[in-house]
């Protein structure tokens, strides 16, 4: 197997007194898509911070293809191939739909023109294409929700970083969105996705799950492994593991 | 330069902080419940000014009759604009910062407007307790002391009002968390009003004591909301302590380019000040506002 | 622009570019100050409207340009026009640094933060030597508005021709995505800084370049009239009515209000200043967006009729 995509190794990140990360290291392979879930705190949204060149470590590295990116910029991170959502939509509300996506496109595109085009393309590939012409800021929830993945994907990235992308659907869109990281694979992305409940999808499509827990790695492996971890289970499969997809709807929104 | 020009330059200019935290407290009590820096707050400073300075011209009015009285009237000003114009700011927090900052822009110049046609353009003072005691090499202007003296005891009332009354409470609570006043069932609404009202009277009795000690006229308005924001800036928003040690340096810094330069650069030092400190704190205060 | 807007632009220009040598010293005057005041509406726009950084001291570049020009005219005995080029080199010059420090403040920081610095440079002139303290500077008398006029008009239309540029290109796009949010821009791949930093340049040159002509269209400046802040006022004023971060808001906007701009500053400064600022606080309760979105959708509106209509 070739090198991994992304390293990230012995990262800690301290706000005043709380260690909101704490050491972690993990690595993602090409086309991988790994899980990280942890309650709400755990340091998913910091480790998707400090990856997307938002907010720098206290400590460790960070390596893209081989390469440090800790102390590059965001823009020059998401113009190397990694690309993020984020946990509570921000859209540019008074920008058309369309636009929103075409400013990602940037990356890749000479002029405005292609970048819209190809914009119009990813639209129509997450649904969204009818309502290209509409602003941004009169999008629903859901709809809100998949226009950060078209921006996303509109870097064309090698590596999708998730936050919290079930986080406020309905147990349908939630397997729509399963269905759809499941695809990425396919077009040759990897995706981290932080998940703080829904485990039904999570062991669906994970090749590998992460734990955090209060900053810490717990555990990392397979679904399988991960599954049969006593630590682990006690937390997120002790209750009931098929029904945790709705269980908490509104979770992580506020 | 000699230690008593020293220790005078300093007593002056901490007396006069006095004033420019009062002042700065009003502006903070509007930032953390409505998260609007209100640009108009120096012409409410300077209307009570000016106010205060013609009713004592005319009948020799005591300031600290029209203290109160002008308190009332901004108070009641400051509820009409809210009412009128600051509650219709769009939802979204960025176009409402935005909105914000572009109305009481231009309430700052309707009331510039406003006073230069109620008082004319004439620069103002109030000569009342121009005398001064003397304490060993330094003497001490009645006037300075008198308004440090006032302003320090409205802000023990401010502090009080907003930790032992219902009022209070809200408006604390709004300021820490919109969203958990709500769900506590505040009245939000009515908070922000009674709070850009209650900004806008001390704004006024600022205003009423600032001339016992600066000559002004209705176009240095702007100058008093740099300074004000500057003292935000330097002390911390939402930070009472450092509120007053942000008004001492700016009070320092006023009285001692006032001495070594002109009246006019100390008017500039504020301002300087302020840059000098968000260069060096780029994201302010007021850092996390923008996301 | 195509057809028929492309037509009536080039015939607005042609006779704005032919018609003032026949008009008389007043009038001439009247389509000076309308040009100039759209001008620096159009400066401010870019700024403020299409990047979101709220500027209220846009005037340090026009007074900086104003007293660029005096001096060289006093003091060096250049041409204006020299003077005024210089101006507009300076301020550019000068909004690289400037932009880097100050589009670090945000909000309320970077809005006060440019009042504060043309009140600065106000103190400035008033208290140096060389630029004539409070006094200010004379300049030949007996200049001829005529070539100031067709300056303005250059710069006018370069100006406008930016911001047309700027609707339409990645630029600009780059521009309104961080005036929504920095943040999110940047992890999308903008270059923030960068393109916040030439907006600032863009919006700094213009008045740096047109500062220079008033000067020695007023054949003086002084501290007070150079470095006021009713010039930021009143571009706020123009451009949220004619409709902020738009093409045509400026122009719309500019137009209505420099007449009224001019003759209530120079007659009745307090009516100016509370029409003004009341203005500026009713049109954002009640026409937030401004004229310019209001008539392109009532254009839309037509234009789908008659497409029924043919059907």
């Amino acid at each position: 197997m070739s090198a991994p995509l992304l390293e990230i190794e012995n990262v800690s990140r301290a706000f005043g007194g709380v260690r909101a990360l704490d050491g972690v290291s993990l690595r993602v392979n090409q086309g991988e898509i790994l899980c990280i879930i942890g309650p709400n705190g755990a340091g998913k949204t910091t480790l998707f911070n400090i990856i997307s060149g938002v907010m720098r470590p206290s400590s460790g590295d960070v390596r893209f293809q081989g390469e440090s990116i800790v102390r590059w910029p965001p823009q020059r991170i998401a113009a190397a191939g990694i690309a993020r959502t984020y946990q509570i939509a921000r859209p540019f509300v008074r920008l058309c739909v369309r636009d929103n996506v075409a400013v990602g496109a940037l990356v890749r595109e000479r002029t405005l023109e292609r970048a819209r085009c190809a914009a119009q393309e990813i639209l129509e590939s997450v649904g969204l294409a009818a309502l290209a012409d509409r602003p941004a800021g009169t999008l629903t929830l859901t709809q809100r929700k998949r226009l950060e993945v078209a921006r996303a994907l509109a870097l064309r990235p090698k590596l999708l970083l998730l936050d919290e992308v079930m986080a406020g659907l309905t147990p349908t869109e939630i397997d729509a969105m399963g269905d759809f990281i499941e695809q990425l694979q396919e077009r040759g992305i990897a995706a981290i996705g932080g998940v703080e409940h829904v485990m039904r999808v999570v062991m669906r499509i994970s090749h590998r799950i992460v734990v955090l827990d209060f900053g810490k790695k717990i555990a990392d492996g397979t679904p399988a492994e991960i599954a049969a971890d006593p630590r682990v289970g006690e937390a997120y499969f002790g209750t009931s593991l098929d029904g945790a997809g709705a269980s908490s709807p509104t979770k992580g929104q506020s | 330069m000699h230690a008593a020009l020293i220790g005078q330059l300093t007593i002056d200019g901490l007396l006069v902080g006095g004033v420019y935290a009062l002042s700065a407290l009003g502006l903070n009590v509007i930032f953390g419940v409505m998260r609007i820096v209100n640009l108009a707050h120096g012409e409410f400073v300077i209307g009570a000014a000016l106010l205060a300075a013609v009713l004592f011209e005319r009948w020799h009015a005591n300031l600290f009759v029209v203290l109160p009285l002008a308190f009332v009237l901004a108070f009641g000003l400051g509820a009409l604009i809210q009412r009128a114009f600051l509650r219709r700011l769009p939802e979204d927090l960025a176009s409402a910062e935005t909105t914000s900052l572009l109305m009481t822009f231009g309430l700052s110049y309707f009331f510039v407007g406003a006073w230069l046609a109620f008082f004319s353009g004439n620069f103002r003072s109030v000569p009342y307790l121009t005398g001064a005691w003397t304490i060993g090499p330094f003497s001490i202007a009645q006037a300075r002391l008198v308004a440090f003296v006032a302003s320090g005891i409205i802000a023990v009332l401010l502090a009080m009002l907003l930790r032992y009354t219902a009022l209070g409470r809200s408006i604390r609570a709004t300021s820490q968390n919109l969203q958990g006043a709500l769900a506590c069932g505040v009245d939000v609404e009515r908070v922000r009003t009674l709070s850009f009202a209650l900004g806008t009277a001390i704004a006024a009795a600022s205003g009423c004591l600032l001339i016992l000690i600066f000559t002004v006229n209705p176009e240095t308005g702007a100058n008093v909301t740099l300074a004000s924001f500057a003292v935000i800036a330097l002390g911390g928003l939402g930070n009472y302590a450092g509120t007053l040690v942000g008004a001492a340096v700016i009070g320092l810094a006023v009285s001692f380019t006032g001495y070594f330069a002109t009246a006019q650069v100390a008017q500039a030092a504020p301002y300087v000040l302020f840059i000098l400190v968000l260069l060096v704190r780029p994201a302010g205060i007021l850092g996390k506002s923008g996301a | 622009m195509r057809g028929r807007a492309l037509i009536a632009f080039i015939i607005v220009v042609t006779i704005l570019a032919l018609v003032p040598p026949f008009l008389n010293g007043y009038a001439r005057s009247l389509l000076y100050i309308t040009v100039l005041y759209v001008a620096l509406a159009y400066a401010w726009n870019v700024i403020s409207g299409y990047a979101g950084y709220l500027s209220f001291g846009q005037v340090t570049f026009f007074g900086l340009g104003a007293y660029t020009t005096a001096i060289s005219v006093v003091r060096g005995h250049l041409p204006w026009w020299e003077g005024a080029l210089l101006g507009g080199l300076i301020s550019a010059a000068l909004a690289v640094p400037l932009g880097y420090l100050m589009l670090r403040l945000r909000g309320a920081f970077f809005a006060l933060g440019m009042l504060g610095l043309a009140q600065t440079l106000q103190v400035v002139a008033n208290s140096w030597q060389l630029t004539g303290g409070g006094a200010g500077l004379f300049l030949p008398p007996g200049s001829n508005a005529l070539p100031v006029y067709y300056w303005t008009l250059v710069i006018g239309l370069l100006t406008f021709a930016a911001t047309l540029f700027i609707d339409r290109s990645a630029f600009g796009l780059r521009l309104q995505a961080l005036r929504e949010d920095e943040q999110v821009a940047s992890t999308l791949g903008v270059h923030v800084t960068t393109t916040k930093v030439w907006a600032f340049v863009i919006s700094a040159i213009v008045p740096g370049l047109l500062g220079g002509g008033y000067a020695w269209y007023l054949t003086y400046v002084e501290p007070v009239s150079a470095f006021a802040t009713r010039f930021d006022l009143q571009a706020v004023a123009m451009t949220i009515l004619g409709g902020i971060g738009t093409v045509w808001g400026p122009l719309i906007g500019g137009v209505l209000m420099s007449q009224v701009s001019e003759m209530l500053a120079a007659q009745y400064p307090q009516a100016y200043l509370m029409s003004f600022g009341g203005l500026v606080v009713v049109l954002l309760v009640f026409l937030p967006r401004g004229i310019a979105p209001a008539v392109s959708a009532a254009l839309a509106r037509r234009r789908a009729r008659g497409a029924q209509g043919h059907q």
